[in-house]
Order: C-alpha cells, then sequence, then structure tokens
C-alpha cells in the first residue's frame, strides 16, 4: 500500500491545482500576515498564540477548500470510472481507501505546513522571534479537527454524490458570516479576538475553555470515524 | 474454473429488469462469446460476475461456493474490462499499469507490466502520459490492466470498441490464445469478434437467454431460413427481415431472414450473423 499512498501522492500533489492553491495560500496569507497579524489581536502581540490562532482561523477555509479538492480526486465522476478496475481486484477496500486518504491528508498537512512556514518566516524576519514551540497548541486546536472532520465528512459526502463536495467547501465561510455560539468561536475567527479580552488582563497567557475543546474534540472524532467507513462497499 | 448461474435475477432500484431468471453454467477452459443488442443485460450480467451488483434473486457459484462468500477468492484470479471505464490521466502507462499490479497483488509488478504492455502493443507509449493517449490506446491499456498477473477468469465487455480494425484482429488472436487455458468471458454485439475465436456461444435479449451451444449450432439454426433478391418494389420487403442492402448494376440486392422464405427469395448458407439476426428477429415475432 505504501507504493499506492506514494502514486496518489504524485497525481494529487504534482499538478496544477496543488501549485495554483499554494500560490493562493502564500498570497491570503502575507495579506493576513502584512495587515492583520502584524497588528496583534485583543491588544496581545502579533506573535502571541492570540494572533496567530487568528491568522490560521483565517486561513482554514482556503485550507478546508484544498483539502475537499484533493478528495476530489477520489470522488469524482471520472474517478467514479477508474473505481469500475480497482474495485475489481482483490485489494481490501478498507486498506486501498485508508491508502488513498493519506495521501489526501499529506497534501492538506503539506498546505498547512506551508502556511506555518510562512508565518515563521513573517515572525522571524519582522520581529526576529523564533519560539514557535508556543504556537503548537493553536496549531492542533485549530487545524488538526477541522481538517480531519473535513476530510472525513468530504470523502462520505462525495461518495454519496460528487457535486456535495463542492457545496461542502462553502461551509467555513458560512461559518464566518454566521454568529456561531461561542464554543465553535475557532470557526468564525471570534474565539481568538473576543476570548481574550473576556480574561481580564492585558495580553493574557494562552487558553482554551473546556467546551471549546470538547466542541473540537467532538469533531475529532466524527472526522476519524467517518474516516474508518471509507472503505465500506455501496452494493447496487 | 467453473462459474454456475442459478435462477439469477436483477431488477434495478428504477424498476428496470435487467435479467430475468437466468441460469448458466461455465467452465475453464472457453472463450465465451455474450452477444446481445444494446440493453440487453450483457453488462449486467458482467457487473454480477465480479460483484459489483448484487443479484435481486438467485445465486452465483464460483467452483462450488457462493460468490458472496468468495468475492476475494474470485477477485485475485479475475481480470476485468469494463464497457465504460477511467483510468488516471496524471500517471504514465507504465505507472498506471504498475499501480493496478500492486492492488492486483501481483509479487513481480515490473515483469507483469512489461509483458501485457507488450502484448497490447503499447511498449513505445510505455512512458507516455494516459492523458496524451488516443480512444484505441486508451482501450489497450484497458485491456493491458485486465491482462496483468495471468487471471484465471477474464471479463472483457465490448473490448475492442475504439480499436482499429489491425488492432482488433489482434485483440481477437489475443483471447483466443488466452482462453486455451483459461475462462474468458467476451460480450459484444460485434458478431465479427466472437464468429472466429469463440466455442461458445451465450445469446441474451431483454434480460433472457436465447440461446446457448456453438457458433455451428446457432448457424445451423438458422438454415434455410436465410437468402436473397433483387428488389423490384417495396411490397416485396412485407413480412421479411431485411439484413443487408447492396446497390448492384442490375438493383437493389436485399439479404433477408424469415421464418418461411417466399418464392422470389434465393435460399443462401447462413452465416452467423444471420443467424444472430434471425434469432432476434423470431424473438421480437414472438
Amino acid at each position: 500500500m505504501i507504493k499506492i499512498f506514494l502514486y496518489e501522492c504524485k497525481r494529487l500533489l504534482l499538478n496544477k491545482f496543488f501549485f495554483g492553491i499554494l500560490f493562493v495560500l502564500l498570497f491570503y496569507g502575507r495579506q493576513v500576515l502584512s495587515g492583520t497579524t502584524v497588528l496583534g489581536v485583543s491588544h496581545t502581540a502579533p506573535f502571541s498564540a492570540w494572533s496567530f490562532g487568528d491568522y490560521l482561523s483565517r486561513m482554514l477555509p482556503l485550507l478546508w477548500i484544498g483539502t475537499l479538492f484533493f478528495l476530489t480526486f477520489f470522488t469524482s465522476a471520472k474517478a467514479r470510472r477508474a473505481s469500475v478496475l480497482t474495485d475489481a481486484v482483490r485489494t481490501c477496500p478498507r486498506r486501498y481507501a485508508m491508502a488513498r486518504c493519506a495521501a489526501a491528508f499529506s497534501g492538506t498537512l503539506l498546505l498547512s505546513l506551508v502556511c506555518l512556514a510562512e508565518a515563521a518566516v513573517f515572525y522571524g524576519s519582522y520581529f526576529g522571534w523564533y519560539e514557535w514551540g508556543q504556537l503548537i497548541i493553536p496549531v492542533l486546536v485549530t487545524l488538526l479537527p477541522a481538517l480531519i472532520f473535513a476530510l472525513g465528512s468530504g470523502w462520505l459526502l462525495g461518495r454519496i454524490r460528487p457535486w456535495l463536495i463542492y457545496v461542502w467547501m462553502i461551509v467555513p465561510f458560512l461559518c464566518m458570516a454566521l454568529p456561531l455560539p461561542s464554543v465553535l468561536g475557532i470557526w468564525n475567527g471570534s474565539f481568538f479576538t473576543e476570548y481574550p479580552l473576556t480574561v481580564g488582563s492585558l495580553d493574557p497567557a494562552f487558553s482554551i475553555p473546556a467546551p471549546v475543546i470538547a466542541a473540537q474534540c467532538v469533531l475529532l472524532i466524527c472526522g476519524v470515524l467517518l474516516l474508518m467507513f471509507t472503505g465500506k462497499k455501496i452494493h447496487n | 474454473m467453473e462459474i454456475n448461474i442459478k435462477n439469477v435475477s436483477m431488477t434495478y432500484p428504477n424498476g428496470k429488469q435487467a435479467l430475468k431468471d437466468l441460469t448458466l453454467d461455465l467452465s475453464a477452459p472457453s472463450l465465451i462469446g455474450l452477444l446481445g443488442p444494446n440493453g440487453a443485460g450483457k453488462s449486467t450480467l458482467m457487473k454480477l460476475f465480479v460483484s459489483a451488483l448484487l443479484p435481486t434473486s438467485g445465486t452465483i457459484c464460483v467452483d462450488g461456493r457462493p460468490l458472496d462468500k468468495s468475492e476475494r477468492a474470485l477477485k485475485s484470479q479475475l481480470g476485468y474490462l469494463p464497457q465504460d471505464f477511467g483510468l488516471f490521466d496524471e500517471l504514465t502507462v507504465t505507472q498506471f499499469l504498475d499501480y493496478m499490479a500492486v492492488l492486483k497483488g501481483l509479487r513481480y509488478p515490473k515483469t507483469a507490466v512489461r509483458e501485457v504492455i507488450k502484448a497490447v502493443n503499447l511498449t513505445e507509449k510505455r512512458k507516455s502520459r494516459i492523458r496524451a493517449l488516443s480512444g484505441g490506446q486508451r482501450q489497450r491499456v484497458g485491456i493491458a490492466q485486465a491482462l496483468l498477473g495471468d487471471p484465471q477468469l477474464l471479463i472483457f465487455d465490448e473490448p475492442t470498441v475504439g480499436l482499429d480494425p489491425e488492432e482488433r484482429i489482434h485483440f481477437r488472436n489475443l483471447f483466443s490464445q488466452t482462453a486455451q487455458k483459461r475462462l474468458v468471458l467476451l460480450s459484444t454485439h460485434i458478431i465479427e469478434d466472437v464468429q472466429s475465436v469463440c466455442d461458445r456461444l451465450i445469446v441474451i435479449d431483454r434480460g433472457m437467454i436465447l440461446f446457448t451451444g456453438t457458433p455451428a449450432q446457432l448457424i445451423r439454426s438458422a438454415s434455410g431460413h436465410v437468402g436473397v433478391f433483387l428488389e423490384h418494389n417495396a411490397a416485396q420487403e412485407h413480412g421479411l427481415h431485411i439484413t443487408a442492402r447492396v446497390n448492384t448494376g442490375n438493383g437493389v440486392r436485399c439479404r433477408v431472414v424469415a421464418d418461411k422464405l417466399p418464392d422470389y427469395v434465393t435460399p443462401e448458407e447462413p452465416t452467423l450473423e444471420d443467424a444472430y439476426l434471425y434469432l432476434l428477429s423470431k424473438e421480437v415475432r414472438q
């Protein structure tokens, strides 16, 4: 399955789409970092976990779209026509699906690392700040549950109807526009801009309330469970 | 390898009944031609063989074991070319076949890939990306992936579509060679494809088997029902099934099949195509 994983990575990563989204991500990231993050959010430093979290939540919709685009390589009408060949072989469908999913996840990971690298370069060049270890928690809390959930839910929807993936791409934009409850504040960035103000001190240490962590854990678990059903065969 | 189909029916969720109470026994070595007009149920039958569909009723057994319990065993010996399939356009011919070889669990994928590329005459295109191939070349990649790993059961659904005449002859011979030790099922509506190579024919229409036997038996069944005449007026065609119409210096020469040939029709030796058309026209009349 390692060979299948590598071939799928080649299909997903060596194409115009990947380089296109990479360019858009870098361009948008630069705009956010130099336009918003550089000022800091909620009276915190630009390199605080709060400001960095705000940057990540702004990048999340693009990463979400990138993740779902990777899945279209497996669920599009064209991919379904190829699946009549791959379904007629003895390989366990679940293992095969997991190999493909791992390739999509690798693509997502690569896009995420590019966002993080851009931020790291920005912090280093603007502020001479290199304590990146402090930013791991915002990364894990903001990106991991959302993108795993995007993979799991996107795969399921794409298997039901290929076009549902494209509809699903607008979800983070809806989250940005809609007044979400505070536990889902990470999805529209309000958590990073509003919560520090409620803590009652200037430049507060980074902390996440338990309900927000619980909501993200639920998303992560849902995403993992959905991924576990990716290889299930649908007859007739 | 032996496949037994017993009382298999297949009705799609939209209510269309594709197969009606089919019973068939297939055993290796054999090259079986599955003939039938478009929409006869050939592709549905093929999909049932490869577990892409589940029958609404009836049983399919492979070497005595029900297919639903031996799906993996069947797939480990299966080479399948569906009528409509896609390929990964981003990969080269060799990469795609290597991908399929890995999925098939072949021990020596490189050798297997090299052999099938040679068998389907794609050596020159082995490094080309699939998106750069013509329709016929893509079809050949499809055939190559089915041949990978020397499977015991080969199922080809309209394999010669898009191939030029020379390639069609090449593949007919290839299928014939392959069938010497294996079970090969060739579904087509092109009579020429099965005429020279198949040792058994199954004619299917509207989900039912109309004929099963050798090509010679099918031809014999049409003996005395095929003839030709020079058309002088349109009324002559009444009650006849015209299978060919050729303009000659003396007028239009018509080839016909009918239960009873009129006096003005000169009997001719039937071809496999005549016999097939006679069988279908008989079914329509009934």
